[in-house]
């Protein structure tokens, strides 16, 4: 029976809508997959020397020990956000001549094929066996491999519990995060220390391996607690999060704006309301921190912008990027309804436009803060502003108008493929190009401060010209409306 | 009100529709009959421009229906849940359509204590999204908004499906109405032929795309079509 289930399961996925008709978009999951094994992998095998580089004066045992309970402090969170419940595909089921203690079984097991379970292998995995083995014997090195593997069935299965318990709102994970933010400090001022008490545990298991049972005698009772309690809630309604009571919302500021405002809101509300589009918003606010990766102050000193211009570029068109890419499929829903209404078409387009806009500049005011690091920063984040203020939102309008893929909104975005097409596939990559057309020459003829200079002024002349703009992403609009709807239909 | 001109539709070589000439009247309410496929939907979708047909052309009060935006102002439509927009709250969809007609809030709110009834108190204040309704309770959202809109022509298709009985009733009692006191042009279709030939004044009997009968609602005219179908 488990078996027939599993086999439904796998099913569904290739036969699932978008997947299996797309090979190109197969190929590129399959590589990102791959990319993100390898990355684990990479992380897994340099370890060692990736810890003595980043802490030379510290016992890279010491640090090994201490990252264990924080990756899984991490990792927990994301969990939460992520992790799909698996209990929908149950519901086919629940009225066949099937015990319900097998529907249960079949719930738990398929909730252990998640990406979540297997990145810790390779992190942790390559290690233990190289250097615990050879340092504390290969007993204690099995019982770390069984101590991280039952700390990530115990997350796994506290998440979905958790989540079933629907607490999982983001305002919990958001203050998980800031929790984790302010254990990091304490850490980082020696007042407190996660790493600490995970070293401690860790080095208890190095010693004396057996405690390393603990985690899996840990892991077994979350999996019951958790079994059990969907024993006895394996009812359709319960099974789905909790549901609260929806009420209607206004956002007086956008009034001013008119027929215009009113379509913005009605799309800001479209992205908070459902689940595709909200993780792919808040993917957003996680790019906000390509800054700490890509400001080098080496690069900064030697006005080396190159870099840097990506990551401004990102971080302030990060909405434009992530959720322009797949528009106007976002509503494809009722994208039938949206043509009949009495709507405006030059009002739907100038509806988007301020949209971006809007959070493009709020994406600024808050990336400003690392205007703190120099002001060059400032200056770069302030050309990349204008250009995603001025340029961007029309070049993704303009290829909005040749896709023709619906996206289900019901789902969520991580690699979820669906309503991927060609176009929203190599959409970002002249979004991305483009800037670096102004910013180059200008950069090798005369210095970078003019490349920033002309695309600075390239990115407002897009926008004071906006008017003209969406005249003729109407009349594009217009040209292709009935094959977007039709490709719209067909879900 | 709505002529239609060597209308053809078809798709991968089968002709969907295929109207050379047909004329609606203002005030008319017509009822659109036909087994499935026979393409009641897709000329729907070509009365509002949500298809481009083959060949042909649709007026509305003789402006083309493709080439302007100037019908919507009086078109008000509800064919399929694809008119709803599924994540808002049923208030707030009335509101938005209602800010499309220049109608403000307070203006809707009024308007909807007159569908008081219609809704059984199970759409106001419900605290859920529309994609959280039954079929039925979304049929009804759509077709209250559609009436909302005031409108000169009402396009609806198989607006009695998914109702309850007494919402069928009071439905059928609401279209009647508007054909009195705002002679109003109706369209709709429906697989009842009781309904149809109870609401409608006009039938139009389609199969395969093409017209077989265009006929004025007498009392004999349900026993036709039973005949006709029943072969």
């Amino acid at each position: 029976m488990l078996k027939t289930f599993l086999n439904h399961q796998w099913i569904g996925f290739w036969r699932s809508r978008g997947q299996g008709t797309n090979i190109a978009v197969q190929i590129v999951m399959g590589l990102l997959i791959l990319y993100l094994v390898l990355c684990a992998a990479a992380v897994g095998f340099f370890m060692d020397k990736m810890i003595s580089a980043a802490f030379p004066q510290k016992d890279v045992f010491e640090v090994f020990n201490g990252l264990i309970l924080y990756y899984f402090a991490l990792e927990f969170l994301s969990r939460l956000q992520l992790q799909e419940l698996p209990t929908l595909a149950v519901v086919p089921y629940l009225h066949l001549n099937i015990p319900k203690q097998k529907l249960v079984n079949f719930l738990n097991i398929r909730a252990m094929f998640s990406v979540f379970n297997f990145i810790p292998l390779f992190v942790f995995f390559p290690f233990c066996i190289i250097r615990i083995s050879s340092h504390y014997g290969a007993f204690a090195a099995v019982m770390y491999l069984v101590s991280i593997m039952s700390l990530a069935i115990f997350n796994n299965y506290l998440a979905l519990y958790v989540k079933r318990l629907s607490m999982a709102s983001i305002r919990f994970v958001v203050a998980g995060f800031l929790l984790l933010v302010t254990l990091g400090l304490l850490e980082y001022f020696d007042i407190f220390s996660i790493a600490a008490i995970s070293n401690l545990v860790f080095s208890r298991i190095a010693v004396f391996p057996a405690i390393g049972f603990l985690f899996t005698v840990f892991a077994v009772a979350v999996f019951f607690v958790n079994a059990r309690f969907l024993r006895s809630n394996l009812y359709i309604e319960e099974l789905s999060a909790g549901e609260e009571k929806k009420s209607s919302t206004d956002y007086p500021f956008l009034d001013r704006f008119g027929e215009v405002g009113a379509l913005a809101a009605l799309e800001i509300k479209l992205i908070l309301r459902n689940k595709r589009s909200k993780s792919t918003a808040s993917k957003g606010l996680i790019f906000l921190f390509y800054g700490l990766l890509l400001y080098k102050q080496s690069a900064i000193d030697k006005n080396q912008f190159g870099m840097m211009l990506f990551a401004a570029l990102f971080m302030t068109g990060n909405l434009v990027l992530l959720y322009g890419q797949f528009m106007f499929g976002w509503q494809s829903a009722e994208f039938d309804g949206i043509l009949s209404n009495k709507i405006s078409i030059r009002n739907f387009i100038k509806a988007k436009l301020l949209l971006f806009n809007l959070s493009s500049t709020v994406l600024t005011i808050i990336v400003s803060l690392y205007g703190f690091l120099s002001w060059k920063i400032l200056m770069v984040q302030f050309a990349a502003y204008f250009y995603s203020l001025g340029i961007a939102p029309i070049l993704v309008i303009y290829m909005a108008t040749r896709n023709y893929k619906a996206i289900d909104l019901s789902k969520g975005s991580s690699f979820n493929f669906q309503g991927v097409g060609a176009t929203s596939m190599l959409m970002s990559l002249p979004i991305f190009l483009i800037p670096y057309l102004f910013y180059v020459p200008f950069n090798y003829l005369a210095n970078p401060y003019w490349g920033f200079i002309a695309l600075g002024i390239a990115g407002l002349a897009g926008f004071f010209t906006q008017d003209f703009w969406v005249g003729f992403l109407v009349k594009e609009f217009n040209k292709r409306k009935y094959k977007i709807a039709e490709g719209f239909r067909e879900r | 009100m709505l002529e239609i001109k060597n209308l053809k539709k078809t798709y991968g070589g089968r002709t969907v529709v295929n109207i050379p000439e047909l004329r609606i009247n203002a005030g008319e309410t017509i009822g659109l009959v036909g087994n499935n496929g026979a393409g009641k939907t897709t000329l729907f979708r070509m009365l509002l421009d949500l298809i481009r047909p083959d060949q042909g052309e649709i007026l509305s009060m003789n402006k083309n229906v493709a080439h302007t935006d100037e019908w919507k102002d009086y078109t008000a439509s509800f064919l399929d849940e694809g008119f709803l927009i599924d994540y808002l709250t049923p208030e707030e969809y009335f509101v938005f359509v209602g800010s499309l007609h220049g109608m403000n809030q307070a203006h809707v709110k009024e308007y909807l204590t007159r569908y008081v009834e219609f809704f059984n108190a199970e759409i106001l204040n419900s605290g859920k999204y529309i994609r959280d309704f039954s079929k039925g309770n979304q049929n009804k959202i759509g077709i209250a908004a559609a009436l909302m809109q005031n409108p000169q022509l009402l396009i609806l298709d198989e607006p009695f499906a998914n109702l309850d009985p007494t919402t069928q009733i009071r439905l059928k009692t609401l279209l009647k109405n508007l054909r009195i006191t705002h002679s109003v042009t109706t369209f709709i279709s429906s697989h009842d032929l009781n309904h149809v030939t109870d609401v409608c004044d006009r039938i139009i009997l389609l199969e395969k795309g093409i017209v077989i009968k265009d006929i004025r609602t007498t009392e004999n005219t349900l026993k036709e079509l039973e005949t006709y179908f029943a072969e």
